[in-house]
Parts: structure tokens; sequence; C-alpha cells
């Protein structure tokens, strides 16, 4: 993996909603990251936290409150001509949860592939429209023979590969999924990480992968941030993140995961996040504990961190 | 242990316009007097039909219970009239859903709803009846229950109202309680803390609890013994240790292979090929065998019977006759259960 270059830049992101006459809902509070070219980064987090709404900003399926989106050092929240836009969209494509609300019920497999070719006009004919949606399906374990049928006649399973294949056809750098494995059965699931990985690796794709499941977010992703009630926690390499975990709420978080194991059951005790243990002196920052492992602390915090970490 | 339910031979089909779904196909089993059975299977393997079937709630007319007994302190519930359910459900077995909010009336205080069971079965009055809900409500360990049980199911959150749920369904003190997915929806902290609920009161009543879930973690957690439920049959049923650290189900290898462990490996996940069969035309002999790379010949002709592991460990594989070739469980499979084992000593850190 390149770790230098950078294929998208979030900076202090902030979403909020309105709620009622005076109410706002901060659903994404200034979050930064960055996300390497190659690498699939994972973003946690529980009902709220505002991890779909992150993915969906950076996408701009929302416009922005405040603060940046950098794609190839380009701002994706500016104005832009249709033209960019369209430029853009080709590059950034997005996975969604429910697959079979995500396909038009009404299209054939073969027009909902092929909707971003038409679009971006990469296919000369009809004829190589329907080569380029054939090798598609094959990429994403389907036959062709699915070309002429409809979203209903597939399984969960076969539907996610249905929005994979049509998220790929555009040829796209970074792929959005947000949830794309939850509503899928255990078996299932495991069949379409696993495919995913082997798309990362054939077309060099950069994932921002979305999840509540902690142990599947673990198993994907280099780097993983975690998030909770719109701000970004924690943030740091898969494995220091599980191993090492600092901020109170990644540690409640990492120890509610049930894991397939009746011994380590039996024994797990589970840590229980108290928000009134944080420092209030100021407003905490998001600091870099120890080389790519940042949290989000007050100095104070941060002085308590780095010594039980024994740094 | 005493058992307090048998399950002999179910099978419960659904008529629909394109013929007969055969969504359970002789199911067998026992539920002692305080342990946790857990049914386990991915998505119309037939688990909440068999769940639904015992508190009497099949879909009629389409659904019909095609053979079998279901025996409850020795009587059969499969015979009973719908008026005489009505005296079991809620008072001797209940139920607690997966999705909180639909399992709640949203137009009626949650007190009330608590109530109606109380009144209905226990015979108490409603004064008596309030002070038992408030009661109730602080067993499942709702703060202020004497303000809460005024309020709406819309006032609670997704946990308080699984919580509320739960609450409702133990009002009576039933002997058996089913629960379907109950933290399905709920987020894993949320998750944890109904698990640690559903076992503290287990601890407390001795209530018999079938577990119904697809997540192999929760059931880890809960569970005493574990079906497996493919395709309308159990494959395998053990304790939750002959299961997980000794499965002998190449169905069972594969649900436990799929599943990513903490430690950092980056092999590729075991999966098991293909979809599970349509119910509406179940193959013929074993319904796995499709999708089963370790199929015999047999395995597409006849259906394997429920072969003994030990006493407590059954398992409807072909490859345990005795004529059978010797397979192991994949590699992989194997690599990932010696390294549960070995977190699991560890204390879970």
């Amino acid at each position: 993996m390149n770790k230098t270059e950078k294929i998208l830049e979030v900076k202090h992101l902030k979403k909020y909603f309105p709620a009622g006459r005076k109410k706002i809902i901060k659903a994404v509070d200034d979050v930064s990251f960055d996300i390497y070219k190659g690498e699939t980064f994972g973003l946690v987090g529980e009902s709220g936290s505002g991890k779909s709404t992150t993915g969906q900003t950076i996408i701009r399926l929302y416009d922005a409150t405040d603060g940046e989106v950098l794609f190839h050092g380009e701002n994706v929240h500016a104005k832009k001509s249709r033209v960019e836009k369209l430029k853009f969209n080709r590059k950034m494509q997005m996975i969604f949860q429910d697959p079979s609300s995500s396909l038009n019920p009404r299209m054939t497999v073969l027009d909902i592939i092929a909707e971003g070719l038409d679009v971006h006009h990469l296919a000369k004919n009809e004829k190589e429209r329907k080569e380029r949606v054939e090798q598609l399906l094959e990429a994403v374990g389907l036959n062709k023979e699915h070309a002429t049928r409809f979203p209903h006649e597939f399984s969960g399973g076969q539907r996610q590969r249905i929005g994979i294949a049509r998220a790929l056809a555009v040829e796209p750098e970074l792929i959005i999924c947000d949830e794309p494995i939850s509503a899928l059965d255990v078996s299932i699931q495991a069949q379409v990480v696993n495919l995913l990985k082997k798309l990362q690796k054939e077309h060099g794709l950069t994932y921002l992968f979305i999840a509540h499941d902690l142990s599947m977010v673990k198993y994907i992703s280099d780097r993983i941030g975690v998030m909770h009630l719109g701000h970004m926690v924690e943030l740091a390499d898969s494995d220091e993140l599980y191993k090492n975990p600092v901020h109170p709420y990644t540690k409640s978080l990492l120890s509610a995961i049930p894991l397939p194991d009746p011994e380590y059951e039996r024994s797990r005790k589970r840590i229980t996040y108290d928000p009134s243990i944080h420092d209030t002196s100021e407003e905490p920052k998001f600091r870099e504990i120890r080389p790519h492992h940042w949290v989000r602390c007050t100095s104070k915090e941060f002085e308590q961190y780095k010594k039980e970490l024994g740094e | 242990m005493s058992k307090l339910l048998e399950v002999k031979d179910l099978s419960v089909s659904f008529n629909t316009y394109n013929g007969e779904v055969q969504a359970v196909r002789g199911v067998s089993f026992d539920l002692n007097e305080g342990e946790t059975l857990a049914i386990v299977g991915e998505s119309g393997s037939g688990k909440s039909v068999t769940s639904s079937t015992l508190m009497g709630l099949l879909p009629k007319p389409a659904g019909i219970i095609k053979s079998g007994q279901i025996l409850f302190q020795g009587e059969d519930l499969v015979k009973k009239s719908e008026k005489e359910m009505q005296k079991i459900r809620g008072k001797e077995i209940s139920m607690v859903f997966q999705d909180p909010l639909s399992s709640l009336n949203p137009t009626m205080k949650i007190g009330n709803q608590i109530i109606e069971g109380l009144i209905k079965h226990q015979g108490m009055n409603r004064a008596e009846a309030k002070k038992k809900a408030i009661e109730l409500l602080d067993q499942v360990g709702i703060p202020h229950p004497e303000i809460r049980v005024n309020q709406y199911p819309h006032q609670f959150s997704g946990g308080m109202r699984q919580r509320v749920v739960i609450a409702i369904a133990l009002a009576c003190n039933p002997k058996i309680l089913i629960a379907d997915e109950p933290t399905t929806a709920l987020d894993v902290t949320i998750q944890a803390q109904i698990l640690e609920l559903m076992k503290e009161i287990q601890r407390n009543t001795k209530t018999s609890i079938i577990f119904i879930t697809h997540d192999l973690g929760v059931v880890a957690n809960v569970a005493d013994r574990v079906a497996v439920m493919y395709a309308g049959k159990i494959v395998e049923i053990g304790t939750v240790d002959d299961v997980f650290y000794n499965p002998k189900h190449p169905y069972t290898w594969g649900l436990l292979g799929s599943m990513p462990t903490l430690d950092a490996d980056n092999e590729e996940l075991y999966t098991i090929p293909g979809t599970p069969p349509d119910m509406l035309n179940p193959p013929k002999g074993d319904a796995f065998a499709p999708r089963n790379e370790f199929a015999l010949e047999i395995d597409a002709v006849m259906e394997p019977p429920m072969f003994k592991v030990s006493d407590t460990h059954y398992a409807a594989t072909w490859l345990l006759h005795k004529n059978a070739p010797k397979i192991e469980m994949p590699e992989s499979v194997r690599r990932r259960i010696e390294g549960f084992a070995k977190t699991g000593k560890k204390g879970g850190e």
C-alpha cells in the first residue's frame, strides 16, 4: 500500500440537520481524516454516531454544513459545472446496505448495471454495452444469463453482488460501502467480503467501509476510525486499535463484541462507557498519541492516556 | 434436569400460490428446566417458524402443522384449540420479538401493556397489577419505573423498549421464554446489556429460554445447548462446547469458518458456496449436499439420520457413518477453533 498518496482528505467536516424550530442535530461534528490510495478505511460506530451521514456527505448526497472534502486535492463541495460533477461521480461510487431497496425493481439487471455506462457514454454500441455488463457479472460471481432478469429473482447476497457490479461499471477509484453486509446471512457475508477483497486487489480500489459489525470491520480494514455522537473519537491502524484501544468509548465498544467462542464469552468482562469521566476543563481535540494513532482528548487526558500506553 | 418441553418430529408447511413451502421438516428437540437452548440458522432455515409454532402463532390458514407433537408438561400443544392456547400463551410460554417498536402498541402507556397479562392470567386488580408492573420495570433495569410506567413507547430508546418487552414477557412468571432475535435490531453495547439482563433473570427465576438467532457470537454468550438448523431441519445439536469446539456437520464448519476472529489473520474467510435451497422443492437427499464440498454420493439419494457423537451431541451427516471416508474439518476452520480455545483460556483479557 502506498501510504503517501492521499486519495481523500476530510477536513473539519460538519453536517447539521435542523430539528424543529430552534434545535439542530449535529450529526457530524468536526470530523477529519485522510484515506490513502489502495487502502480500506473502516468507519465504525453505533446507530446515531454519524458514520453513514459522513459517508453520504463525502459523496455529496448531502451538502456539508462546514468543512471540506478533498478528492485528489479537489474540493468535492465546491460549485461545479455539470461536466465536472460527472467526472467526479465516475471516480467515487457507493454500495448501499439494503440490496433490495437500492435496485430499481422495474429494470433488468442489464439496465441497472449499464446505467452508469450510459450516463458516462462508456459503451460505443449496444454490443459493447452488453459485453461489458457480462464481464462485470462474471467479475462479481454471477452468470451472464442473469443479465435479462429482474432484481426480485435474486437472493439477498446475489442482489448485493449486482449492486457491487453497478458500482464497478464506471471504473471508480473510491467506493463507499455503507453497511454492505449487514442485511446478509453469515455465510453470505463472508462471500461478499471475500469478493470485495478480491476486487480491491484486481482493480486497485480504495474503500471507505462503514459498518457496525466490528469483527468484520477489523477483518477488512487497514485503518479504522471510531465515531461516537458525531465525533471521531479514535483513529488507528486496525491491529493497533484492537490491541491498544485508548478512548474509553472504544474500549467499551470492543468489549461488547460477542465472539463465537464459549470459553471467551464465559469469562468476558464488559467495560461500560461513562461519559462523565471525561475532563471538561477544555474542549477535547484530536491528538496523535502514538505514530498514526489518534484520539480525541483534552491535554490532561492526553497525558493520562500516554501513561496508560506506557509511553 | 427434567424435560420441560419435548418437540417430536415437527413438520410445518405453508400453502402459497406457488405450492407448498416446507418450512420445517421433522424437527425434534428437548428443552430442560432452567436451560437456554439456542436455535441458529440462516434466514429461511425454519428457526422462526419453529418458534411461532410452539407459541401457536402460525398464520392461519396458510400455515399447517403436517405432523409431530409439542409436549409441554406432558400435554400436546398441537392438539390445543386457540382458546386453550390463549391460557398458555403469555402465562406458561411467552415470547420476545426482534423489533421492540413493532411489538409494542404505540397508543398505549407501557404500564397498561404490562398490566393486560397480569389481569387476564393472574386475576389481579388494577392497583395490584400496576404495583407489579413497576416492580417488573425495576427488575429489567429501567430507571425511575414509577414515572416510566405512565409513558408511551416512543418515549423510550430501542434498548429500553426491548427491556419493556422483556418485562411484559416475564410478567406472569412463564416457564418458557422464547426470544426470537431479541438483540438483532440493537447496537452492540445495548445488545450486551440485554443479554446480561436475560441471563440474570434466568438465574433468579429459573425460566427456560429458547433463543433464536443467526449470530454465533451471541449464541456462545447465552446458550447452554445449541441446535443448528438448515433447510427446515436440525443438522447438529449439542452443548455449546460440543458445537463450537468439536463441530461435526460441514454446515457448522462453514458457519464457524465464515466469521472473522479479532486475531490478526488476513487469510481469506472460509465460505459456504451457493445459497440455501428453495423450500418449495427441497432437494432430494441431504438438502445441504449441493453446497457441501464433502458431500458423498449417498447424500444425493438419502437423507442422513441423526448420528450420535456423544450423549449430548448429535449431527445429521453421512460423514459420521462407520463406512464413510474419514474426513476432517477444513484446515482453516480447525485453526480458527484452536484459536478460539486459546483466546478463551486467556480469560477474555
